[in-house]
Formats: structure tokens, sequence, C-alpha cells
């Protein structure tokens, strides 16, 4: 598989891969959830334009078949519960690189070497973590310290421009950071309780 | 309704793959189905791979939904990455390698053997069940992502080891079919597979790439099994053409055993800071050490490499303990103890000593895969060569990310062949970890649109024994003669009445066959008979049997018959008995069972 689209995809909020159909929809459960999810909406697109944005394309598409809908299920069948992308993402970070346990823990009482030995296992797992599900590369495919012209009609989510701006694009300048982008977002869902949807990593206990 | 896709899959001994393209595309676009899996309680994910691993679950998680799946409610078990993580913490739990026990002729693989010595209280399943349910969380996923085309309308094709006998074969399909696969499924040769992905990616270049003349070494070191198939390329009609000359022996021997060898190592190494590990600081020390393979064997490896292993609890820091793995060490380990320096007339070296031998599976004594080489190429000499010397090597494995161990195979073939043959690797991007599923949908695309094939047939010749005729000595069998019935290379969609004396069977009784396999007797043609076995060159597998029934005349207790062998188009293998005096026939079965070896004659 390779990960790398040919083009720079759109990071796609519902998750699912670059050849794969859509996925999974989960019901919320029940009407009070929909509702706080209205309110949320209503001031997450007051003060947040770019969830704005996506809420507007996501009203604007096609409505989502979902490939389960065919599928029998059980009547009994549970509703799955919603964790949040958030949490999903610190738990898998969590799980398969301790990440979480890295940052909380103190580092003042250990040496450089002690702290570096722990670290490098960390990070190394995180970066394979966050390459598996985002798949990120860099936003501008040219080497840092190079110069690049920025188009008429630049996005500001893609480019951010210091120096002297006061031109009228298109401007050419250094690249001083790449940036990095999202050519995927795979994480992970959630389909246990509601009560444990916070649980970033549940306790351990070894059974006698 | 008809098949809109060709699916490719690799059942793996370590992962799972599922690869597809579109039937009448006219440039096919293999693509990879993403698997969803649980990767923890309650937690779904979708990854490239599902590892073949199998988690039997006491009652009380199952009951919370922990394992459901969106197709499936209140099931006790998982596949795929969250049981292997719990494999790691409890193994009599959790089924492992269920594939290389497929194989394993001399247990009955539909009985519940897995995990191997589970304690009473798990629910143990046999290695045919774990196989299915691998194959059946596939299709679910298919199903799932393709609503509109169910596997079942699909045209598969499942890849197996080379060195799979006809017996695992059928085991496979058996598995495949019982969980909604097509049965017109078509097994692939893993090895065979990997290079029709490295004939994918190549394109019309690979006509260049290879002459007349030249031989290809596929050398497919995977988590658990080595696979070795020789491939030649011929011309038929001014075209190039593709054909296996010859397949190995099933080696249980992977990158697995490297990475467990060097993670002894190590952890040796922290019992002399004082530093015991645990059970589950013991896999995440054999994680670390497949890095720290790939790291200190790489093209430019660095002097030592350090491995860490994190504390149990929150402290990661406080907790992490690690140590210095040298170079050398790995080098020594795992170059000298798989690959070392061997002459071509080295054999591998087996122990036979113990008379009791652990039902467990046979895992290679030897685990030098240079010598097992050396012996493959030996066993396949020409009239005019010493050895059957590849030109060419095809890698495929993860093992094979290691530079060094690359270069280590085509140096030591290269030292063994004359100075006619250099050798060298097949040009091209390697896709060492995926090719085989790939390659497998590729298979299966241009088998529809009358593409390139490599031409193989049967992979090993086939014998049933037959007890020799002479007066019988108390308390000790019948030597025991084996007749050929399948010779070396018998293409699919053909069949061979196997010439020989009479056979007598008894009427109204089963009739029993020991049966055997070779992949050293390319000469043997259908009613040779060898005067003796010789384990060295022949494998018993699976017995034969069918009962005869009398049919009309009650008179006739006794029936002479000849054998008619047959291989399907889809590659089944079939053997019949074919009455003499009458047009009855009855085809033999196999006896997947446990047998004693008193019980076992014909």
């Amino acid at each position: 598989m390779h990960l790398e689209p040919t083009t720079a995809a759109v990071v796609n909020p519902s998750g699912s891969g670059p050849h794969q159909p859509q996925p999974v929809k989960r019901p919320l459960r029940g009407d009070v959830m929909r509702f706080f999810l209205a309110i949320q909406c209503f001031f997450r697109v007051l003060f947040d334009r770019r969830f704005a944005d996506g809420l507007k394309k996501l009203t604007q598409a096609e409505p989502d078949v979902s490939p389960t809908e065919s599928l029998p299920r059980t009547a009994t069948t549970p509703s799955p519960s919603q964790r949040s992308d958030a949490i999903a993402l610190l738990a898998t970070l969590q799980r398969e690189a301790r990440f979480v346990d890295l940052v909380n823990e103190s580092f003042e009482q250990y040496s450089d070497a002690q702290v570096g030995a722990a670290t490098r296992e960390v990070l190394t797992d995180c970066g394979k973590v966050l390459n598996r599900l985002f798949a990120l590369k860099a936003v501008v495919d040219i080497a840092e310290g190079e110069s690049l012209e920025v188009p008429s009609d630049y996005d500001t989510g893609r480019f951010r421009l210091t120096g002297d701006v006061s031109g009228q694009p298109p401007l050419t300048g250094k690249l001083m950071h790449a940036g990095w982008i999202a050519t995927q977002c795979e994480l992970p869902s959630w389909t246990g309780s509601s009560e444990a949807a916070l649980v970033v990593a549940p306790a351990e206990v070894q059974v006698d | 309704m008809s098949a809109k896709y060709l699916l490719g899959i690799d059942l793996g001994t370590t992962n799972c793959v599922l690869s597809y393209v579109e039937l009448d595309a006219e440039e096919p676009q293999i693509e990879m189905l993403k698997v969803e899996q649980l990767v923890a309680a309650s937690t779904l994910e979708q990854r490239n791979a599902l590892p073949s691993f199998l988690y039997l679950a006491p009652e009380h998680e199952a009951v919370s939904g922990a394992l459901d799946m969106p197709w499936r409610q209140g099931r006790q078990y998982c596949v795929g990455e969250y049981a292997r993580r719990q494999g790691a913490e409890m193994p009599e739990r959790t089924v492992v390698a269920a594939k290389s026990w497929l194989c394993h002729s001399r247990v009955d693989r539909r009985q519940p053997l897995l995990p191997y010595g589970a304690p009473a209280e798990v629910d143990t399943v046999s290695p045919v069940t774990a196989s299915q349910r691998y194959l059946e969380h596939l299709a679910a996923c298919w199903n799932a992502a393709f609503p509109d085309a169910p596997i079942c309308d699909q045209q598969v094709v499942l890849t197996v080891p080379a060195s799979f006998d006809a017996a695992a074969r059928e085991l496979t399909r058996e598995a495949a079919t019982g969980v909604g696969f097509p049965s017109d499924l078509v097994l692939l040769e893993e090895p065979q597979a990997a290079l029709y992905a490295w004939l994918a990616a190549r394109g019309d270049a690979w006509r260049k790439d290879l002459t007349q003349g030249d031989r290809l070494l596929v050398c497919d070191v995977g988590g658990g099994t080595t696979d070795l198939t020789l491939i030649d390329v011929t011309e038929e009609e001014g075209e190039l053409e593709l054909r296996r000359l010859a397949v190995g022996e099933h080696l249980l021997v992977g990158g697995d055993n490297m990475d467990l060898t060097l993670a002894h190592r190590v952890a040796e190494m922290f019992a002399d800071q004082g530093i015991k590990l645990d059970a589950w600081q013991s896999i995440s020390l054999w994680h670390s050490c497949r890095d720290a393979k790939e790291v200190l064997l790489s093209a430019d490896p660095p002097e030592s490499h350090r491995v860490s292993v994190l504390g149990r609890g929150s402290k990661v820091i406080g907790g992490a303990v690690s140590v210095d793995v040298p170079r050398h060490m790995a080098t020594d380990l795992l170059l000298q103890g798989f690959f070392p320096d061997c002459q071509l007339s080295d054999k591998p070296q087996r122990h036979r000593a113990s008379g009791f031998q652990e039902i467990g599976l046979p895992f290679e004594s030897d685990v030098a895969i240079t010598r097992h080489l050396a012996a493959f190429l030996m066993a396949h000499a020409s009239d005019t060569d010493e050895a059957a010397y590849p030109t060419h090597v095809l890698f495929n494995g993860g093992v094979f990310k290691a530079d060094a161990l690359r270069s280590l195979v085509l140096e030591t073939l290269g030292r063994w062949s004359t100075e006619d043959y250099p050798v060298c690797e097949l040009p091209g991007q390697r896709d060492l970890d995926f090719a085989v599923a790939r390659g497998a949908a590729y298979y299966g695309w241009t088998k529809h649109q009358g593409g390139m094939r490599i031409r193989g047939g049967a992979a090993r010749s086939y014998y049933v024994g037959v007890e020799t005729a002479g007066l019988a000595i108390p308390g000790t069998p019948r030597p025991l003669r084996a007749m050929c019935v399948v010779p070396f290379g018998m293409e699919e969609g053909t069949e061979s009445d196997v010439p020989s004396g009479e056979i007598g069977l008894v009427l109204g009784e089963p009739a029993h066959f020991r049966f055997f396999s070779s992949a050293v007797r390319p000469g043997d043609r259908p009613g040779d008979v060898l005067p003796q076995i010789d384990e060295e060159q022949l494998a018993e597998t699976d017995s034969l049997e069918a009962v005869l029934d009398a049919g009309d005349n009650e008179q006739e207790t006794y029936v002479p018959v000849r054998f008619q062998s047959r291989i399907t188009e889809l590659g089944v293998f079939e053997l019949w008995c074919v009455s003499t005096c009458s047009d009855q026939r009855w085809k033999l079965e196999f006896s997947i069972r446990e047998q004693s070896p008193d019980e076992a004659g014909a």
C-alpha cells in the first residue's frame, strides 16, 4: 500500500482512505445527543471559521450512503457511543507509544541520558503512529531555504507570509518551513460505553 | 451475478493482506483493502494488514461488547491487532501460526488443538477453524466496504506456500469455502505471486530485464517460514516464458526466529545488569529487537544501537532500562546464525537423536537458511551442472529490509556459482510486505485477460505406498514401496492413468493408502515404483482413503483397480481408484487425522 496519494489530498474529516468507500457513520445516541451537537455546532460555526467552512462543505455534499445499512443488524444492536477524535488520537499515542505517560512524568529527577533513552523509544513510536494515521507530508515540496513564489490567490491556510508583506501577491520569498499536511485522517473509532469514552488508557490489572 | 473484482489474498503466517483489482480494467490498478479490526478493546481501526492472531477471550470480557465488530456483536474472540497484543501477555488464550499447523501432517488439523497447550477452561480451536476466522474477517470487511459486490460473487486468488503439499492446500481451500468464499477460488503459490507482483510493477520492461536461459530464485523469508522457488526463463515461439522449475521444502524458520534470537541475547545483557524483564517487557523487547536488526544490518550501520525497554507502570522514564547492542553482536548472531558462510555441498544438520518428539510444530533443527538454500540448489542439479545456479534473485518478506541479509545471500550465491553465472537482484522497487497479495490480484487479472502466466503444474511429485508381496514376518510390517501417481509438473486440467499391476481392494471396507510427496524427484513418471521410502527424499503426508461400496453385484467382495490421478483447472488434486473389470470408480479423500503407524498400512 502506498500511503502517499499522488495529489495532495484534502483531509477527509470522516476518516476514509484515499481509495476507500465511505466509512460507517455512527449514529448518535438519541435526540439528546443531537441537541447538544446542534448547540455545539452553533457556537463553533460562530467562532471557528475553519469549522464553519468544513460544515458548509458537509452540508453541500452528496448524501452519505452507509455501506453497513444493507447488512443485517440485530434489533438489539446498541448504538455505538461517541468518542472525540482528540481522545481517540491520545489513546492511540498512549497505547502504541506511551506518549501520555512520558509527558506526564517529571523530568527533574532523571539524567539527560535516562530521559533520552525513554524519549527516543516514545518519539520513534509516536512518529510511526502519526505516519500511519495521517500520512503527513510537506505542504511545499521544495527544500527549506530555497526561494518560491506564492501565487496571487494563495490560501492563508497553506501559506503563512512574514517579512515585507506590503506588496501585492504573487510574492517571492524564501521557504523557512515546508509545513505539514495530512494526506489522510484515519482515526480509530470507538464502540465502547459512553462512560468510558474519555478513558485514554484503561487501568491494567494482572490477576493472580 | 458476475464478478466485478478479483481479490488477491495473502493468508500469511503472521499477517493477512487483501488486495483487489477491477476485472475488466484495461490497465490493472491494484488496490489494498483497509482491514477494519480491533486494535484495543472497543477500538476499531483500519489497517493495511490483519495480523494472523486469534484471541479467545474470557466470557466476562466478551459480554461487555469489547470485541464487537460492526457486523457481529457478542463474539467471544477477536482476530487482528488486538489479538496480537493480547497474545503478548496471554499466550494461553492466543492462537499464533495457525498456518504452520495447517501443513503439520502429524496432527489432526480439524481437532481443537490451539492454542497449543491451552488450559482446559479455554475454548480451543482447530488450525482449520483459526484460519477460517481470519478469512471470515477479511470477507466481512470486504462485504462491508463493497456491499454491491459480495465476496461470494467475486473471483478470488488465495496464496499458499509453494511448499504446501496437496493435503495442506485442500485444507486451505476447505477453510475458505466454508466461510463464504466462492467455490471456484484459485490457489497460487506465494513465491510465484511475489514474481507476478514484480511483473506487474515492471510492465513490459521485464522482457528486457531477463533473457532466455536466465534462472530466477525467489527467496521468500516470512515471519515464520522460508519458501524457495526456482523459475526458468525459456522461449516459446519467439516469446519469453516463465516456467517454475522447483520448489523447496516447508521450512519453519523465518524473521521471527531472528528477532527472538537477538531479543534472547539482549535479555541476557539486561540480566547481567541485574534487570529481569517480565512477559510484557519481553514482547516489547522483541519488537525493539526487530528495529535493532534492521538498523544494525542496514547498508550503512552504526557501531551500536541502543535498545530500551520502557517500564510497565505509568513511569516510563523511571522504569526504562536500556543497553547498547554492538553491531558485531547482531552480525554474529544473525548473519552467522541464520546465513552462515557455507559450501554448496553442505547439508542442513538434522537432529534426530531423540526418539521422543513432541507433537508441537516441527521447527527446523538447523536454522541456517544458507545451508537449506545450498541443499535446495543441489537437489535440482541438471545433467550438466552440479547445482541449479540462479542468475537472478527476487527477495520477498520483511526480513530482507535488512540490506546486509540481501547482500549476503547474493554474495553466497555468487561464490557458489561458476563464473558463467553472475547473480544479481531483479531490478525495480522492492515491495517486501505486500507483494504476495498484489501479485495474487495481478495473476487473477492476467488470467482473466489472457496475459502473462508462469507455467508450473504440480510443485511436487506424489506417491502412494504399496506393500510389497512376499512372506509375512510376524511382528514386522511388510516393506513399503512408493508408486508415483502424480509426476512433478503435471499441469492443471489434465489427468493421468497410472500404469501399474492391478491392486486388489476389498469392497465394503475402507481402503487406506499411505501417501508421500517429493520436491526433489522431478524425473519420476506415473507408475514408477521406488523400492524403498527414503525419508530424505519423500515426505509422508496425510493418508488417503475411500470406502468402496459394493455396487450392484453383492457377490463381489474384491475388486482389482488401477489409479487415475487428476489435477482440476482450479488446481485441486484428485486420485481415483478405477476398477479394471467394471466402470466403477472411487475417489480417494485425504484422511486428515492422527494415526498410529500400524493402522496406516494399505
